[in-house]
């Protein structure tokens, strides 16, 4: 078996250059001083303290977590009902929605988010509408809900599919057996459904913070140029500024906190995830 | 005590359809309180369905059926005085044992000590005290499946209802399990109905049997009826092992089968009534030959722990022989010694002329062609022949793309076939060719000769095939040599099984006995 | 029952409203007969037949597709290869290797992008396809080897060893046994590779250069304007992608109904299917790339040395015209990258990348010069420098036009709607109307530090280009305060649009823009505050690292030229550098008479141009990212 093993050799070079390489290299200047070259190598811890001791940049720490949070929550909340209405449906009808939620995914963020601004501006679509019916017209874009709609509108895919697929996988005899115990409908949901359906929730919960806290793209386009969440101080810093240094060392806190709550998550996670796999094994 | 038991459950003309298809097709059951009943049958027959259906999970499409007085139909899952036992347990993986159990008390808002004090009495009746805070995942089958009892039973259903509850347990596990569900029903005293497909567990457990077959109900009776009064012989070869023979009621306690007419207890038959006798395995005794009703030949014997498995033919099945020419070497080796070829001539009947092509003569003729050297097959490019549906013989010729070609003779023959109307059946086979070596290098000579020979047998009635169990020949296949052999097809012919611990030998004549009581005769099927 | 069934299906109606009405909306109006994106004005296809004209886009849908096709391709080769290899190898070797494999899928896509972006510049490697290509392959991999793998792990492990025992080589076990095994495995992996890559933007973003842009990058830098050619691009995809996943949707449900009628499909069937496939995507790939470079390079080459020139300019700062007769002229290919703010393009030029024009901004340019990163102008290929405008003429960066060639220049003053805000509040206040709360929330700043901090010096009576650090702390103060108590909105190109559509009542910008403004909307107008400001120009330069410094010449040469400069002034709006032009435009019957905004002034005493101070700058910039945090 050895001439299989061999096949990994590639890419395991590949690998250490194009993965882990750049990660060292992101280490590497968040604790040196900017404009030395590799012969000279001056340590600090310059650019962590910059980031935390500024009430500024920990404000966009903060906005960046508060909005992923609203995201998240939103995705949970609109979420949830939707994936419940795709499980219920019958398996030709499932498939067929799956695939109509899917399809957008597909198709470039940018362009997604890109076709909301004539809609929420100034003078867009809804604004028009306000107008024709006589009302007031409002601000929507470049505002904290123009960005958390572009987000929910570009993950909560993610999270209607997780949930979904939890929903799904659900043994059904489960739901029999509750109602066989007398559960009705509602009391079965509440005890057996939505407690089963959680890892997906969870997992759906991952999906959406990730690319939510990161984002620099969707604040941007929907928030305007002042919108600064923490990924905008990062391009900021890469492509204006020039400051790289500062910048990986931003782009490290940002891998760090995503860590952290990716083990969180996983932590949360990881009881169900033995039930799943124990329960899988009982079956067979 | 029969009469005074209420009955609890009434099945009343259920009909139940999937899309056009009918599943339950018109079941009319009645259960009675405190009774152990099983729904016996394979796959598919519609017992599960019928469970579904009075648990609530299914709506029959037609019939009603009767709770305790009232017709329930339109009641849903959660309100019916019932509970069931699901497949898999479908133990909640998020709660541990003491919630699963304490789920259908705390849906019913039942103070806090009330359900405390069922569940630890559940517990203890299912022998698993102190396992409260256990995850029920990390059970064993066993395990699991008494807390789904538990579950069930602490609601204080008046039916339990079991789907195959066994059916992912050990054989060993199931035994015990078998005994402790029996155990269980006899302390709470109500009514379990129990849906399996293993006839032992029926049979050991039930105070009464309904045995299904697609949607219909074969026979309703205790264990002991359904195994010595088998309605039928779908029942009776469902229901343990036996014994089925053909054969005509002449009178009240006369049955006649196999030729031979025999002493019975059974009456109440149309004179000349077509019917079907069964006699148990264990009710057949080998003694000498001159001792027996019947006479016979012993097939096998097979040692089962506690007894011998015997098998005895008493009437001979359908024969047919044909000849083997055996002829030597057959090569054709072409002009530069590169390449051989080779093929065999064939027989064919004059109605299967017209399905000959070129895959099906290549097959049939064996012909093949290979490089000396390599050792590697070539592909026969071309082949020429003129088989006409007459009867005759007719050269066919193969070749290779080099040009090695061989001719081989095709006969077109009308097929020989040999018919016993007595067993329903008959037997074809024809002469055939074949060199040394292929005889010698047959891994599965058997199969093999059958193949060459083409060998088939079928039913008078309908057609279709029987199997052709006996290939016999006098030579000695490792060092045959040319010449013309005779190889005898032949079927099954009557067997009996024989569950004795006498010992037999094989090819040993041998007599067979038994009591009239240990016949039972039954009506043929109706289809 | 029907209660349930009804909000079920209220439910996927709303969601699938919300999905598709954008998208549907977007595809309606890339018919739109005019540039708006609200009302609809008839059916067009101007929008289509722009997208198809425009190079730049039909470079990006090559890149585009190019980087998509390559990626997949050894993507999924590399990815499967691999996966097959992990399967057999050690448990350790194969934990260690996935976790790393994770990295790409589990970290922000820009903290990868960030760190590929370092790793090309401490490799030196030049920003372009080939970057783009290796960085889409590294993401594309991990994905592709995390879909093959379970179907590897559901494989019976003694498959290939079974295949060997029957006499098979291990590539034939491999290829014959276990490939078409976890062939569904390695069908979605190749899916979700090629539309990752066909999506990418952010890591695309971070390490593609020298004008090589794809569908994402050019959206982005075209999303600031009113652009109905980019929905023109975006029903496009929308069409492709609908069309490739109809198709693998399908295929398998074809399949299977044919199997169930008995009819299978041969896979030879689906082997000619996807030839043709292929070959559809090559043709496009092919006329795409004939598009793009159809130029006679010879005569050039012999000439200059190389036929391309590489020009880094502004966003919307060209008429796109100019560079095609440039190029026709001279038979050369032009590679046009655009910046918006002297800041990108500084950073650009220090990550290594080279150009052989750029147009940067006054204070911009005394850097460089400072920095000596400019090569002097050829002054004997570029005799149109007699054309210069008075203004233009001896800045004092570069007084003798050594280094640099003037493109555009202007001032920054207040666009205003006439009809909502009183000139004389204006008069009386200049820029610190800025703080008048009666224009709360109806105001635009600019997303530019220098100007930013330039109107709250001059509103502070200091002078713009102050080192005095309480007068740089003053003027953050003023401008904390701005955000503080107006509201403001802080944006870039796109106050253009909005200030056409009338959103708001006043905005800070520049006067070519505001040119532009007050010929689209009557009811603006444009004033320059008494304190004064900043008078700037914006001129042509040659870097050192230039590598057709000739060619460039001959470029700064040509738009000087009467020609390209009316070109450029009409299509830009901004006040051309060549007297002749600024002289007709602005006169009676010209394209800007009468237009308040287009000529710059000129001679008053109050009006600055900005010098290059590093240490100023690196204050105001920290200062900046701070206002714009604050708000």
């Amino acid at each position: 078996m050895k001439t299989f093993k061999r096949l990994t050799i590639p890419y395991i070079v590949w690998m250490v250059a194009m993965i882990v390489i750049p990660m060292l290299l992101i280490v590497l200047y968040a604790f040196t001083k900017q404009g030395n070259d590799v012969v000279s190598l001056q340590f600090t811890f310059d650019n962590f303290k910059k980031f935390f001791t500024d009430p500024d940049f920990l404000k966009t720490l903060w906005l960046s977590l508060r909005i992923s949070l609203i995201t998240t929550v939103l995705c949970v909340c609109i979420g949830y009902p939707v994936a419940y209405a795709i499980a219920q449906a019958s398996p030709k009808k499932r498939n067929l929605l799956i695939l109509l939620v899917t399809l957008p995914m597909w198709i470039n963020m940018l362009v997604r988010t890109y076709a909301w601004i004539g809609i929420l501006a100034d003078n867009g679509l809804i604004n028009h509408i306000l107008a024709f019916f006589g009302l007031e017209p409002t601000k929507l874009l470049y505002t904290d809900f123009a960005v958390v709609l572009g987000m929910v509108y570009n993950f909560i895919p993610f999270m209607i599919l997780q949930i979904e697929s939890s929903l799904a996988k659900m043994d059904k005899s489960l739901l029999e057996a509750a109602n066989d115990l007398g559960a009705n409908r509602f009391q079965r949901f509440k005890n057996i459904t939505f407690p089963l359906s959680l890892p997906g929730v969870v997992s759906g919960i991952t999906l959406v913070f990730l690319p939510s806290v990161s984002s620099f793209v969707i604040p941007k386009l929907m928030g305007g140029g002042g919108y600064m969440m923490i990924g905008n101080v990062i391009e900021n810093q890469f492509i204006s500024v020039g400051e790289w240094n500062f910048g990986s060392a931003i782009s490290m806190i940002m891998a760090v906190i995503i860590m952290i709550s990716m083990y969180i998550t996983r932590r949360l996670d990881k009881g169900d995830d033995t039930v799943r796999a124990r329960k899988g094994g009982n079956v067979q | 005590m029969e009469m005074e038991k209420k009955k609890l459950i009434q099945f009343k003309n259920i009909v139940k359809d999937f899309d056009g298809q009918l599943v339950l097709k018109g079941i009319n059951l009645d259960i009675y309180e405190n009774e152990f009943v099983t729904l016996l049958g394979p796959s598919g027959c519609g017992k599960t369905t019928l469970l579904r259906i009075l648990g609530g999970f299914l709506e029959a499409s037609e019939g009603h059926v009767i709770f305790d007085g009232e017709d329930i139909a339109q009641l849903p899952p959660y309100k019916r005085e019932l509970n069931t036992v699901f497949q898999k347990y479908a133990l909640f993986p998020h709660m541990n044992v003491y919630d699963n159990i304490a789920f259908g008390l705390k849906i019913k808002k039942m103070s806090k000590d009330v359900i405390e004090q069922k569940v630890l009495k559940m517990l203890k009746l299912i022998n698993l005290e102190g396992f409260e805070k256990k995850d029920v995942t990390l059970l064993s089958g066993g395990q699991q499946q008494r807390i789904a009892i538990a579950r069930a039973l602490v609601n204080e259903p008046k039916v339990l209802l079991l789907d195959e509850p066994l059916g992912a347990l050990d054989l060993k596990l199931r035994k015990e399990m078998q005994y402790e569900l029996k155990k269980i029903q006899q302390e709470v005293g109500i009514t379990f109905i129990y849906v399996t497909h293993d006839q032992e567990e029926a049979l050991t457990m039930s105070d009464k049997i309904v045995v299904m077959k697609d949607g219909e109900i074969q026979q309703v009776g205790t264990p002991t009826d359904i195994y010595n009064e088998p309605e039928n012989r779908y029942v009776a070869n469902f229901i343990g092992e036996s014994n089925i023979i053909p054969g005509v009621m002449l009178e009240d306690y006369k049955v006649q089968f196999d030729d031979i007419v025999f002493d019975c207890v059974d009456f109440g038959f149309k004179e000349r009534e077509q019917v079907d006798v069964v006699i148990r395995p264990e009710d057949l005794d080998i003694v000498k030959e001159e001792d027996g009703k019947m006479t016979g030949i012993v097939k096998s014997v097979l040692f089962k722990g506690v007894h011998y498995e015997i098998m005895v033919e008493t009437v001979p099945g359908t024969r047919v022989s044909v000849n083997m020419q055996v002829t030597k070497e057959h090569d054709i080796t072409s002009s530069d010694a590169s390449e051989k070829i080779s093929a065999n001539d064939f027989y064919v009947d004059i109605e299967d002329v017209k399905d000959l092509n070129d895959a099906e003569i290549i097959a049939r003729a064996d012909a093949q062609a290979w490089e000396t050297q390599e050792d590697e097959y070539i592909s026969i490019s071309k082949i020429e022949y003129d088989i006409k549906e007459e009867i005759g013989t007719y050269p066919v010729t193969f070749a290779t793309s080099n040009g090695t070609s061989v001719s081989i003779d095709v006969f077109v023959v009308q097929q020989q076939y040999v018919e016993n109307p007595k067993a329903n059946e008959a037997i074809a086979a024809f002469n055939f060719f074949k060199t040394v070596d292929e005889i010698k290098e047959s891994a599965a000579l058997d199969t093999d000769l059958k193949t060459w020979a083409n060998a088939q047998s079928w039913k008078l009635s309908d057609e279709s095939d029987v199997e052709i169990s006996n290939v016999e020949y006098d030579f000695d296949p490792d060092h045959i040599t040319a010449g013309t052999y005779q190889v005898t097809f032949s079927t099954q012919g009557r067997e009996f099984k024989i569950h004795t611990t006498d010992i037999a030998e094989e090819g040993a004549e041998v007599g067979l006995t038994f009591f009239p009581e240990d016949i039972h005769v039954m009506s043929k099927m109706g289809f | 029952m029907n209660n349930k069934k009804f909000s079920r299906r209220l439910i996927l109606g709303l969601i699938l409203v919300f999905f598709y009405f954008p998208i549907l909306y977007m595809l309606v109006f890339s018919f739109n007969g005019s540039r708006s994106l609200t009302s609809f004005d008839g059916f067009s296809l101007q929008w289509y037949e722009k997208m198809f004209s425009d190079r730049n886009m039909m470079e990006a849908i090559y890149y585009t597709l190019i980087t998509a096709v390559i990626a997949t391709f050894i993507s999924t080769i590399v990815g499967t290869i691999t996966a097959i290899g992990l399967s057999k190898s050690k448990r350790i070797v194969r934990e260690v290797v996935q976790q790393i494999n994770d990295l790409p899928i589990m970290n922000p896509e820009i903290v990868t992008a960030v760190g590929l972006m370092l790793f090309y510049v401490s490799m030196h490697m030049e920003k372009g396809f080939l970057t783009m290509l290796l960085a889409h392959i590294a993401f594309c991999t991990p994905y592709v080897i995390l879909s093959v793998m379970p179907k590897l792990r559901s494989l019976d492990p003694n498959l290939a060893e079974a295949a060997m025992d029957l006499g098979a080589t291990p590539a034939k076990a491999m290829w014959k046994v276990i490939v078409p095994q976890i062939m569904p495995g390695i069908v979605s992996g190749a899916l979700i590779a090629f539309t990752m890559s066909f999506d990418d933007f952010i890591i695309s973003y971070f390490v593609t250069g020298n004008g090589v842009k794809n569908i994402s990058t050019l959206v982005w830098t075209m999303s600031k304007r009113i652009n109905p050619s980019i929905n023109s691009l975006s029903t496009l995809i929308v069409i492709m992608i609908t069309i490739t996943l109809l198709f693998v949707n399908l295929v398998p449900m074809v399949k299977e109904k044919r199997q169930k009628q008995g009819r299978p499909i041969s896979n030879k069937v689906f082997g000619i299917i996807a030839v043709c496939f292929t070959l559809v995507i090559g043709s496009v790939l092919v006329a795409l790339k004939g598009g793009v470079g159809s130029s006679s390079p010879e005569d050039a080459i012999a000439k200059y040395g190389s036929d391309t020139l590489k020009v880094y300019n502004w966003g919307e700062y060209l008429d796109p015209e100019v560079n095609a007769a440039f190029e026709k002229k001279f038979g050369v290919k032009i590679v046009y990258d655009t910046f918006d703010s002297n800041e990108l393009m500084y950073t650009k030029l220090q990550s290594g990348e080279s150009y052989d024009v750029l147009v940067p901004s006054d204070y911009m340019i005394e850097r460089l010069i400072q920095e000596k990163q400019l090569q002097p102008l050829d002054k004997s290929m570029i005799p149109n420098l007699s054309n210069l405008a008075k203004g233009v003429k001896g800045l004092q960066y570069d007084p003798d036009n050594t280094y640099s060639a003037p493109y555009f220049w202007g001032t920054v003053g207040i666009v205003y709607n006439k009809q909502k805000v009183h000139k004389t509040d204006l008069e009386k206040e200049g820029f610190n109307i800025f703080h008048n709360t009666k224009y709360k929330g109806h105001i635009y700043m600019y997303d530019s530090e220098r100007d930013s901090f330039m109107m709250a010096l001059k509103a502070l009576g200091y002078s713009m280009n102050t080192s005095d650090k309480k007068e740089l702390k003053d003027a953050y103060d003023w401008l904390v305060k701005a955000v503080d108590i107006m509201d403001p909105e802080i944006v870039t190109d796109e106050v253009i649009d909005a200030m056409i559509n009338g959103n708001k009542d006043m905005a800070l910008v520049y006067s070519g823009d505001a040119a532009y403004i007050l010929s689209e909307n009557e009811d603006m107008d444009y004033y320059m505050p008494k304190e004064g400001t900043n008078l700037w120009s914006d001129a042509m330069v040659i870097p050192k690292n230039a590598k057709n410094p000739k060619l460039a010449n001959e470029y700064i040469n040509f738009l000087l030229d009467y020609e390209a400069s009316m070109k450029n002034t009409l299509f830009v709006g901004y006040a051309s550098s060549n007297e002749e032009v600024l002289d007709e435009a602005s006169s009676e019957g010209g394209e800007f008479d009468g237009n308040h905004a287009y000529l710059p002034r000129v001679g008053y005493a109050k009006d600055e141009i900005f010098e290059y101070n590093a240490d100023v700058k690196k204050i105001i910039s920290d200062y900046w990212t701070k206002v714009k945090i604050a708000k």
